[in-house]
C-alpha cells in the first residue's frame, strides 16, 4: 500500500536526478529489506532497552542456571552467586528481619532444641560423675587434691574421669553404609570393619524406621556392658567410636567436631562417593586423633592396685578380729572354769544379754570376791553381771574362814576343819578355851569340836615373869650413864627373863611392851638430869639388845627426878634413885 | 579398594540367604534376619585384575505381612533379584519387586536369579516365561544353593554391569 505513491512520487519529479537517485535507492531498500529494518530496529531496541533485555532474560534464567549446573560449573556457579546472596539475605534482614525469621522458623527449632538438649546431656554426665565420685574414698581425695591446687571440684573429677579407651573409630558413609575409613587402638581384636560399619548403619535405619524418627535423627549412642559406641551423624558420612569405659562428656564434642571437619575438607569426594574410598583416605589422621587424644589406660591400670591392698586389709582386720574373738572366748573360759572351782560359789548358769555376761548363782559372804577373780584374768569388769545370792557354804575351807572369823583364835592356836569336825591345836589360855567350846557348836558348818591338842596355859606364869622383871634395877654412880660396876653382870639373866616373858605373852595373843625408865637422885639441876636419865636407859636397853632381846619391844624413858624409886631424903634413896627400873605395858 | 552395596531381593523362602552362604564372609548369625530385617556379608570379586569389595545387604523376604523396608535398600549399586523356579508365583513376586524399586530409585543394575535349579522335577517356570522375562533386557540365570550352581557367575556379572 505504501509502494505505490512512492514510485509516483519518483517518475514525476524529474529536475532533481541526484536527488531523485538517492530517494529511489532509499525506496528500494524499503521495498527490498522494510520488513528485515524493521525486525532489526525492534532486535536493536531490546538489546538497547534495559526494560525489554530484563523481560528477555527472566523467560530463560531459571533454565540457563540449572544448565549450567548439569554441565558440571556448579562450583563456579556457587562462588558467583554466593556474594549476592549473601547481599540480599543481610538486605533482607535490615529491611525486615521477621520475613527470614519466618522462613527459617521451622529449622531453627529443632536445630536449637537439639543443641540445648546435647547440652544439658552433658551438663548431666559431668554431674552424675561428680556425684558418683563425691561420696568414695577417690572422691574424698580429689576433694583434697581440689582444696591443695585451687582448681574447681568438678575439673579435678573431670580430669579423673577419664578412665577409658576409644578402642575402634569408623567413618561411614551415611547413604550406602560402606566403610569410609577405620582405626584401631594397639592390641584392640575387631571384627571384619566392613561388615560392622554396613549393620551399624542398618541399625540406624532400623532404629529410624522402627520409631519413625526423622531422617535427620539417628541414634546417639550404643551401650553393651563396659563398651560404648558414640555415633556423630553428619549430612553425608557418620562417624562412630567404640569407647570401653566411661569417656567425658567432652569427646563428644571432639568427635562432632571431626566429622564437621571431615564433611567441610571432603565434601565433593564425599558428594561423590561411588565406592572408591582412596580420595577420602587422608581423613584418617582425623580418625586417628580421635583414637589416641582420648586414651588413658595407664590411669586405668594404677586403680586397680587398689583391689588387692584392700583384699589384704579386710583380710587382716578379720584375721585380727578372729583372733581376739578367740582370745577372748578362751580368757572367759578359764574365768568360768576358775570361778566354778571356787570353794563357796556355785555357778548356776550364765549367758550372753545384749553383748554382756550374765551369771547367775549363790555366793557365801567369804567366798573369793567374784570381781577380783575378773581382774585377775584380765577380764572388762563391765562386761559381766554377777546375780548372785548369799548362801552359807559348807565346804571345809569356808567353815574354817568362818570359824577363824567367829572365834579369833589367839596366835598360837591352828584351826583346822575337815568335813564338819573342827580341829583346834596349840596353847592357849583357859579363857579362850572355854569360850572355843562354847562357841564352836554355833559356827555354821561345824560339827564337832576336838581340842585334845589344844594345850591350856596358865596367864599367871606371864604375870610372874612381869612381876620379876618389874622388881629389877640396875644402878649408876653418881652423874654417870653407864651402870656401876657388878651391875653388868645382871644383863644376861634380864635378858632371858625378858624373852620368856615375849614367848609366853604371844602363845596368848599378848605383846606386851617393856618400858626402860631412867632416874636420877635430886643433886644437880633438872636440866642436866633429865637428859642424863634419859642416857641411863638408853644403855641398859643397849645391855639387854646386846643379849639378844628385840629392840621394838623396848622402850626407854627419861624420867629424871620425877618419879623417884626411893624419897629423895631417905637413907641410901640417892643411890636407888640412880638407876633404871621396869615397868611392863601389856598390849592386845 | 572399590566397595558396592548390594542386595538380597525377593519374596519369602526364595533361597536368598542359603545361596550365598557358603561364598561369603560373615561374622552375623542368620537371626538378624528375623529381628531387624536385614543381615550383612561380604563378598570379594576380582574383575579386570581389580578386587571390588560387595557388601551384601541380605534383606528378609518380603511377603504379605512385612513389606520390604524401603530404607535398607538405599545406596545400592545393584541387586539379586531371587525367584524361586519350582514356585511360579515367585517370579511375579520378582517382577513386582523390580517394579517397586524402578519407581523409588531409578535404574538400577541387577542379575534375575531362578533358584534351585537342581530341583529339575518340580520346575514350574517354563522356557516361555524365561524368554519373555530376557526381552525385557534382562540378564536371568538359573542358580542353585545346592551345587553352587551361577552364583560366582550372578556376582562376577552383577559386578561387571555395575561397573559399566
Amino acid at each position: 500500500m505504501a509502494e505505490h505513491p512512492m514510485r509516483k512520487n519518483g517518475s514525476e519529479d524529474s529536475s532533481g536526478t541526484q536527488g531523485n537517485n538517492s530517494q529511489t535507492f532509499e525506496d528500494l531498500r524499503n521495498l527490498l529489506l522494510g520488513r528485515e529494518k524493521k525486525e532489526i530496529a525492534g532486535l536493536r531496541d531490546r538489546i538497547e532497552n534495559p526494560i525489554a533485555r530484563a523481560a528477555d532474560v527472566s523467560a530463560v534464567v531459571a533454565e540457563a542456571i540449572e544448565l549450567r549446573r548439569e554441565r558440571g560449573g556448579r562450583e563456579d556457579l556457587n562462588k558467583a552467586l554466593t556474594p549476592s546472596v549473601e547481599e540480599a539475605l543481610r538486605e533482607s534482614v535490615r529491611k525486615d528481619p521477621s520475613v527470614l525469621a519466618g522462613a527459617l522458623f521451622p529449622v531453627m527449632g529443632p536445630a536449637i532444641r537439639k543443641s540445648i538438649a546435647e547440652s544439658i546431656r552433658s551438663m548431666l554426665e559431668s554431674f552424675n560423675q561428680a556425684l558418683e565420685h563425691s561420696f568414695s574414698i577417690g572422691g574424698i581425695r580429689w576433694r583434697i587434691e581440689s582444696m591443695r591446687t585451687g582448681k574447681p571440684f568438678a575439673e579435678i573429677v573431670f580430669l579423673h574421669s577419664l578412665l577409658y579407651r576409644v578402642e575402634q573409630v569408623f567413618l561411614i558413609h551415611r547413604a550406602t553404609g560402606l566403610l569410609l575409613g577405620h582405626c584401631v587402638a594397639p592390641r584392640v581384636a575387631t571384627q571384619d570393619p566392613a561388615l560392622v560399619s554396613g549393620m551399624l548403619s542398618a541399625i540406624q535405619s532400623y532404629v529410624r524406621d522402627s520409631f519413625n524418627a526423622p531422617k535427620e535423627e539417628g541414634l546417639d549412642s550404643l551401650k553393651v556392658g563396659e563398651l560404648e559406641v558414640w555415633v556423630e551423624d553428619g549430612p553425608r558420612a557418620i562417624l562412630a567410636a567404640v569407647i570401653r569405659g566411661h569417656a567425658a562428656a567432652s569427646y563428644r564434642a571432639a568427635l562432632k567436631k571431626t566429622i564437621e571437619e571431615i564433611h567441610r575438607d571432603f565434601g565433593s569426594a564425599l558428594e561423590q562417593f561411588d565406592g572408591d574410598s582412596a580420595s577420602l583416605a587422608p581423613a584418617d589422621q582425623r580418625l586417628l586423633l580421635c583414637l589416641e587424644s582420648h586414651s588413658l589406660p595407664k590411669e586405668a591400670t594404677s586403680r586397680t592396685h587398689y583391689l588387692p591392698i584392700l583384699a589384704l586389709v579386710v583380710l587382716v582386720l578379720i584375721g585380727v578380729w578372729t583372733a581376739i574373738a578367740v582370745r577372748n572366748q578362751m580368757m572367759w573360759n578359764r574365768f568360768v572354769d576358775k570361778l566354778q572351782s571356787q570353794p563357796g560359789i556355785v555357778v548356776t548358769s550364765f549367758e550372753r544379754e545384749h553383748g554382756r555376761y550374765l551369771v547367775r548363782g549363790l555366793r557365801d559372804p567369804l567366798a573369793s570376791d567374784p570381781a577380783l577373780l575378773l581382774k585377775d584374768a584380765h577380764i572388762d569388769s563391765g562386761t559381766v553381771r554377777f546375780q548372785l545370792t548369799p548362801f552359807y557354804a559348807l565346804d571345809d575351807e569356808i567353815v574354817l574362814r568362818r570359824a577363824l572369823a567367829m572365834l579369833q583364835p589367839p596366835a598360837g592356836v591352828a584351826l583346822s576343819v575337815r568335813e564338819g569336825a573342827l580341829a583346834a591345836v596349840g596353847q592357849a589360855t583357859s579363857d579362850w578355851a572355854r569360850r572355843l567350846r562354847d562357841r564352836a557348836a554355833v559356827v555354821p558348818g561345824v560339827d564337832s569340836v576336838d581340842t585334845s591338842k589344844l594345850e591350856e596355859i596358865d596367864l599367871s606364869e606371864v604375870g610372874r615373869l612381869e612381876t620379876a622383871l618389874s622388881s629389877i634395877i640396875f644402878t649408876f654412880p653418881v652423874g654417870s650413864a653407864e651402870v656401876e660396876s657388878g651391875e653388868e653382870s645382871k644383863f644376861g639373866k634380864t635378858a632371858e627373863q625378858a624373852k620368856l616373858l615375849f614367848a609366853k605373852s604371844a602363845l596368848l595373843n599378848l605383846t606386851p611392851i617393856i618400858e626402860l625408865v631412867g632416874h636420877t637422885d635430886n643433886s644437880g639441876t633438872e636440866l642436866a638430869n633429865l637428859p642424863l636419865s634419859r642416857k641411863r636407859a638408853e644403855y641398859v636397853m643397849q645391855g639387854l639388845a646386846e643379849k639378844g632381846v628385840e629392840r621394838r619391844y623396848l622402850r626407854p624413858r627419861g624420867a629424871g627426878t620425877s618419879e623417884p624409886v626411893q624419897g629423895h631424903d631417905a637413907k641410901g634413896g640417892d643411890r636407888l634413885n640412880r638407876s633404871v627400873t621396869f615397868r611392863i605395858i601389856s598390849s592386845k | 579398594m572399590l566397595q558396592k552395596k548390594i542386595c538380597m531381593l525377593g519374596t519369602f523362602a526364595v533361597g536368598k540367604t542359603s545361596l550365598v552362604r557358603r561364598f561369603v564372609e560373615s561374622i552375623y548369625s542368620d537371626e538378624y534376619h528375623t529381628t531387624i530385617g536385614v543381615k550383612i556379608d561380604k563378598k570379594v570379586i576380582r574383575l579386570n585384575e581389580t578386587d571390588m569389595t560387595l557388601m551384601l545387604w541380605d534383606i528378609y523376604g518380603r511377603d504379605d505381612f512385612q513389606p520390604l523396608r524401603m530404607d535398607y535398600l538405599r545406596g545400592m549399586s545393584g541387586y539379586l533379584l531371587v525367584a524361586d523356579g519350582t514356585r511360579r508365583n515367585t517370579v511375579d513376586e520378582a517382577l513386582s519387586i523390580a517394579q517397586d524399586i524402578e519407581k523409588e530409585f531409578a535404574k538400577i543394575p541387577f542379575v534375575f536369579l531362578l533358584n534351585k535349579a537342581d530341583l529339575k522335577d518340580e520346575w514350574e517356570v517354563g522356557a516361555d516365561v524365561e524368554k519373555q522375562i530376557e526381552e525385557r533386557g534382562w540378564t536371568v540365570m538359573r542358580s542353585s544353593a545346592k551345587t553352587g550352581e551361577a552364583v560366582e557367575a550372578a556376582f562376577d556379572k552383577l559386578g561387571r554391569k555395575m561397573l559399566a
